[in-house]
């Protein structure tokens, strides 16, 4: 804690709307006598350029040193108030924010109680400024290049737009040649443009680009380093090497299984699955035995996914289309929310593709090589239907591939309970791991369609591009600091650390210490509570600091 | 400065800033109301919380503690929720063996737009809380 603590308190009535509810003036009379506080102003605005100005000028005129902005919630304009503390000459982390509009005005309509909560929050907020310690920014240079891994149409539509922002990508396919799932789709149906047409001008932009190398028939081992310079093992034949990058975009996609468990069926000439379906419509050679009735059996494995139900209506068009039999659908709910997908049923439909709505599983057996499916339809009030046909199609499950566990944790990101990638926070962050600078794009870690998987890898890259385009990253020189004399070295952080932003380091060349990298870290300060030593210290989030807060506990009430 | 008579607990709320210091504005973007003797502490991640803090907040006064983070699997930081879990058990333990009630801390899971459930919790806790009344540690029992 400074000896010599000026704080300065700016108060917002947002625009005067609380000084309806409240009176400022005496708020600031009470701030006015508390110790340390040099400086308390009242601002309708203070959001707004002019009052920020104001508000610069009262810092340095005052000579504040600490400034708390009781104003409306810190998730709104924290950042713009740090910016306005560090014009005005003073680190940018010595300021606190008490939330009195949403977390008080707004939540308690008792004008006296807000009143108090207010000023027992700003008490709060005072109490934590005096423990605030400044964090230097500096810069780091860093590679700019992007290591794409996987070469389906997610990755090579992210090579194509990092290209076009003129960063340089490799775009590493551990098959022999681009494509993916693209290759062995029959159709792309909401879309009227075959993936073959699809796939050759994505290819035909991947040759005309610039920036990008394409290395197929080649594994990403491993990954060492932080974002920025992030250097990899990349396996190509019987060869290895290293290269640098900035950062690492994963587009490893999905894998569909097929499990007989589910039905107690074994897969048969007549009995086939979604991809088998899918081959049979792709071949250009005849088919043997044209089927007269095909029956698409889905929602029964997997409710959530919704790569099933889509491909049963693709491959039911392309049915109709290639071999004009009946075809009837089987479904619980079928899952219709994306773009053209609506109108992709109503095709199914007009065709005469057939729905049928089940409650219970449909009881389907083979006799003499012929197989009948009974089922209740739901929209015939439960009326037992009994349903002969030729060809049953069965769904698959999407899983993620073989090899994206052992990348998985080779990397230290986090999967999720199926096994995909998990984005850092679905709804603030969906595109980035728990590792800054690594990112995913695609079916690897989210349940998409064609047209959502190319938004999805536009917006990877962009993501990329904003991290590496100036060749630099400001970073917060060690907002989370390790005391060297207290580390014993356990590797207790190392192991929690989430975003494996703590490395070995060695202090004075003799003793071991644990090191946290600037640019990798998030700030959660997961490793300071879990330290044995209590070496770490988060600067923002202090023990001091949080302890702070609740010293007022109970004199307000 | 307390008013005489009904016994209002001094609720000490953990918030993760991810989700549930979100959602407790969302709550009052909202205008649903929950009791204001609730004080909320943003920390960056549930996480973060120790069991020292939950202690400490205690021995401050508290009558009783909640930690809040986000749902299971949603975590920014992978696994704080499920550390931030097992330490509110941790300290529920504590609390019993020194003949506090262990419900006195709690740990719940939000999503940043819960506004709604921020403030059920609330209430519900606060309710939970003054059925139990003020913490002995506060009375000096």
């Amino acid at each position: 804690m400074d000896k010599d603590l000026r704080l300065g308190v700016f108060l917002c009535d947002c625009g005067g709307t609380l000084s309806k509810v409240t009176d400022f003036s005496a708020i600031k009379a009470k701030l006015q006598k508390l110790s340390d506080v040099t400086y308390v102003g009242i601002s309708h605005d203070l959001c707004l350029k002019r009052a920020q100005q104001a508000m610069q000028k009262d810092i340095k005129d005052k000579g504040i040193n600490r400034v708390v902005v009781a104003a409306c919630s810190p998730e709104l304009h924290e950042k713009d108030f740090m910016n306005v503390v560090q014009s005005a000459g003073v680190n940018r982390h010595l300021l606190s924010m008490a939330n009195i509009r949403e977390q008080c005005f707004w939540a308690h309509p008792d004008k006296d109680k807000a009143a108090q909560k207010a000023m027992a929050q700003i008490g709060m907020a005072i109490n934590r400024a005096r423990f605030l310690e400044p964090v230097e920014q500096t810069q780091i240079s860093v590679t700019k290049e992007v290591l794409i891994i996987g070469g389906g149409i997610t990755g090579i539509q992210a090579a194509i737009e990092l290209s076009n922002l003129n960063l340089k990508t490799t775009l590493v396919e551990k098959e022999a040649a681009l494509g993916g799932k693209l290759n062995r789709f029959a159709n792309l149906y909401p879309v009227q443009v075959s993936p073959e047409e699809v796939l050759a001008t994505k290819l035909k932009q991947v040759a005309e680009g610039q920036n990008i190398y394409v290395l197929t028939s080649a594994e990403l081992l491993d990954v060492s380093g932080e974002v920025g310079n992030f250097s990899a093992r990349i396996k190509r034949g019987n060869g290895e090497f290293v290269r640098n990058f900035g950062a690492i975009i994963f587009a490893t996609g999905y894998t569909t299984q097929f499990s007989s468990q589910i039905y107690g069926l074994e897969l048969s000439n007549n009995i086939i699955t979604q991809s088998q379906l899918e081959e049979m419509l792709k071949s250009s050679s005849e088919v043997k035995q044209i089927p007269k009735s095909v029956c698409f059996v889905t929602d029964i494995s997997d409710e959530h996914s919704r790569v099933s139900p889509l491909s049963a209506l693709r491959n039911a068009l392309g049915i109709k289309e290639k071999f004009r039999g009946e075809v009837c659908v089987l479904c619980q709910n079928l899952k219709v929310d994306g773009a053209g997908l609506e109108k992709l049923y109503r095709d199914c439909r007009n065709k005469g593709v057939l729905f049928i709505k089940f409650d219970n599983s449909p009881r389907i057996s083979k006799q003499d090589g012929k197989i009948k499916i009974e089922v209740e339809d739901v929209l015939m009030s439960g009326e037992q239907v009994t349903l002969p046909c030729d060809l049953l199609v069965l769904e698959e499950t999407s899983v993620p591939p073989l090899d994206s566990k052992v990348l998985g944790s080779t990397l230290y990101m986090g999967l999720d309970a199926q096994g995909f990638y998990q984005e850092n926070n679905v709804h603030l962050y969906p595109t980035a791991s728990n590792r800054e600078g690594i990112f995913f794009a695609g079916n690897c870690h989210a349940d998409l369609d064609l047209m959502q998987a190319l938004t999805d890898a536009s917006n990877v890259a962009l993501s990329a591009y904003q991290l590496l385009a100036q060749g630099k990253i400001a970073v917060e020189a060690e907002k989370v600091m390790v005391d060297p004399n207290k580390c014993r070295f356990c590797l207790t952080c190392i192991r929690a650390c989430p975003h494996h932003a703590i490395q070995e380091a060695k202090v004075n060349h003799e003793k071991m210490v644990a090191q946290i990298a600037d640019l990798a870290c998030q700030g959660c300060g997961i490793c300071a509570v879990v330290c044995p030593a209590k070496a770490i210290k988060p600067k923002d989030w202090s023990d001091e600091q949080i302890l702070a807060e609740f010293e007022l506990l109970g004199e307000y009430v | 400065m307390k008013a005489k008579g009904a016994f209002l607990p001094d609720i000490v709320a953990f918030c993760c800033a991810q989700s549930a210091y979100q959602s407790a504005d969302a709550a009052g973007s909202m205008r649903i109301t929950y009791p204001e003797n609730i004080r909320v502490i943003r920390v960056p991640c549930a996480g973060r919380v120790d069991v020292l803090h939950i202690l400490r907040a205690f021995e401050k006064g508290a009558d009783g503690v909640l930690v809040l983070g986000c749902h299971e699997e949603a975590c920014r930081h992978l696994s704080g929720n499920i550390r931030a879990k097992n330490r509110v058990q941790r300290v529920n333990t504590l609390l019993q063996e020194v003949g506090i009630d262990g419900k006195r801390v709690e740990m719940f899971t939000l999503a940043p737009n819960q506004g709604p459930r921020f403030a059920r919790i609330a209430n519900e806790v606060n309710e939970r809380i003054k059925e139990l009344g003020p913490s002995p540690v506060k009375s000096g029992a």
